[in-house]
């Protein structure tokens, strides 16, 4: 009987565990996104982003919001410029979704699918991998969105008449904890 | 009934009209009116959504409901700061501030968030930012916009005026030197007035973009600007102090007076001008 009751136990655990009920909170965050010019590399960083994850019945749902204006590159002309090529007065709210199966969770490589909204347009990126490394109750996710300035219809900002790279790749660093 | 007395009727019935309209219509324009549509997390409209809104200084409130298109429409407000509030079943109540001016006339769209806990995807409402930073406005952008285009026009102008500018550098010495001529003076006249016009053209579109308040400025923009208080001064006394000394040298007379500060302070502003340029180019 008692083998009987530990076999079932057995059995059952690996789909409760995927069916548990979880919720994830962001914690702190910095998304830094980098610009090519020939004449010197940028870079805007934001630490203001936000995030929720709601995993439930094997499905994990991701969302992190950032504001465009909390884009910081330490030149206040460099970033009002951004700010207008993006439309991000129009637009100000950058918001990357994510969902998943919870079992894809956990690799330490995440693979993830990626659909952004940022300066009106939404688009999505396929199997983008996120680097994991958990302490404590803390999951820290880390990576690279290979974000383009022609993915969002964004004119490449230009200085003394020379446009900016196309690429404008956003590198993520994010500490994630259970709710 | 007594024609006289139909006419006293008439006429007081006139009177009272013309006495009251005026008061009314000044009470309507006082009113305020806001009105919206309320939608879900997928853009859907969302009807039957409970509204109030509550005057922040007097207490006062009032309540209303979306219709089956999801709009509301509260009418009669007095002009002040409101709270106001959002409910309906199956979302996450949903809390703004809105003033009102005198007579407005003012839109606002709510968008509410499904109730967290049924294992639904998170939407922007559950993560907290304030209505009025992930609210779009449309009229920023366009100042955005303006201020972009004026600086992008100021850039290409600066640029253009660096050749004038450095034309006129050298054709100083047919000007000024121990070979100088009347019409190398004239030439380097000609480059100098054109390099002016050219740099407050330039000038121009830099001083008319539109600020954005609220914005500290930071970065290598600070040098940029401090140069332009060199100059930009310098721009405007070089070619008057180049006349006085045009006007000398054509009367046969050395150059003397304040117009021998001419070359110092040409060559001055153009190295500020210079400096101006590199210190957008180059990252600090």
């Amino acid at each position: 009987m008692n083998r009987k009751l530990l076999m079932a136990v057995l059995l059952l655990a690996p789909s409760t565990l995927a069916s548990a009920d979880s919720q994830w909170v962001l914690g702190q965050s910095t998304l830094t996104y980098h610009v090519s010019h020939p004449l010197h590399q940028s870079e805007g960083i934001s630490h203001a982003a936000r995030g929720k994850g709601v995993c439930h019945a094997g499905q994990c749902d991701f969302l992190v919001a950032v504001p465009v204006k909390s884009f910081d590159s330490g030149d206040s002309n460099r970033d009002l410029h951004m700010l207008q090529v993006t439309r991000g007065a129009q637009f100000p709210m950058l918001t990357v979704r994510i969902g998943l199966p919870d079992a894809a969770l956990a690799p330490a490589t995440i693979l993830c699918d990626l659909e952004i909204q940022f300066a009106g347009q939404t688009v999505r990126y396929k199997q983008v991998p996120f680097q994991k490394a958990t302490q404590g109750n803390e999951t820290r996710i880390s990576g690279t969105i290979p974000a383009t300035l022609s993915d969002f219809k964004i004119d490449p900002p230009s200085l003394l008449a020379v446009p900016v790279k196309n690429e404008m790749p956003v590198r993520v660093e994010m500490t994630w904890r259970p709710l | 009934m007594n024609p006289k007395n139909t006419k006293y009727s008439l006429a007081s019935e006139i009177l009272f009209v013309c006495l009251a309209i005026p008061g009314s219509l000044g009470a309507q324009a006082s009113r305020a009116t806001l009105s919206g549509t309320v939608t879900g997390p997928e853009g859907a409209v969302v009807a039957n959504a409970k509204i109030s809104i509550k005057n922040v200084a007097t207490g006062q409130s009032s309540e209303t409901q979306t219709n089956s298109t999801g709009q509301y429409n509260l009418t009669d407000l007095n002009p002040g700061d409101y709270e106001i509030s959002i409910s309906a079943d199956g979302f996450t109540a949903k809390a703004a501030k809105v003033t009102l001016a005198e007579g407005a006339r003012q839109t606002m769209d709510l968008a509410l968030s499904a109730t967290s806990g049924s294992g639904a995807p998170p939407t922007l409402g559950d993560l907290g930012f304030p209505a009025e930073q992930s609210k779009g406005n449309a009229q920023e952008q366009a100042r955005l916009d303006k201020r972009s285009h004026m600086l992008k026009m100021h850039q290409r102008l600066g640029l253009i005026t660096m050749a004038p500018l450095l034309a006129t550098l050298l054709t100083s010495n047919g000007a000024a030197g121990r070979k100088s001529s009347l019409s190398g003076r004239e030439l380097h006249g000609v480059l100098g007035g054109v390099t002016a016009g050219l740099y407050l053209t330039t000038a121009y579109y830099a001083i008319r973009a539109t600020t954005v308040p609220g914005t500290k400025t930071r970065g290598p923009i600070v040098l940029h600007k401090a140069l332009a208080f060199i100059h930009g001064p310098g721009m405007v006394l070089t070619p008057i102090l180049g006349a006085m000394a045009y006007a000398q040298r054509n009367r046969g007379e050395k150059v003397h007076g304040i117009a021998s500060a001419h070359s110092a302070v040409a060559a001055v502003t153009g190295v500020a001008y210079g400096a101006a340029m590199l210190s957008v180019m180059i990252k600090f």
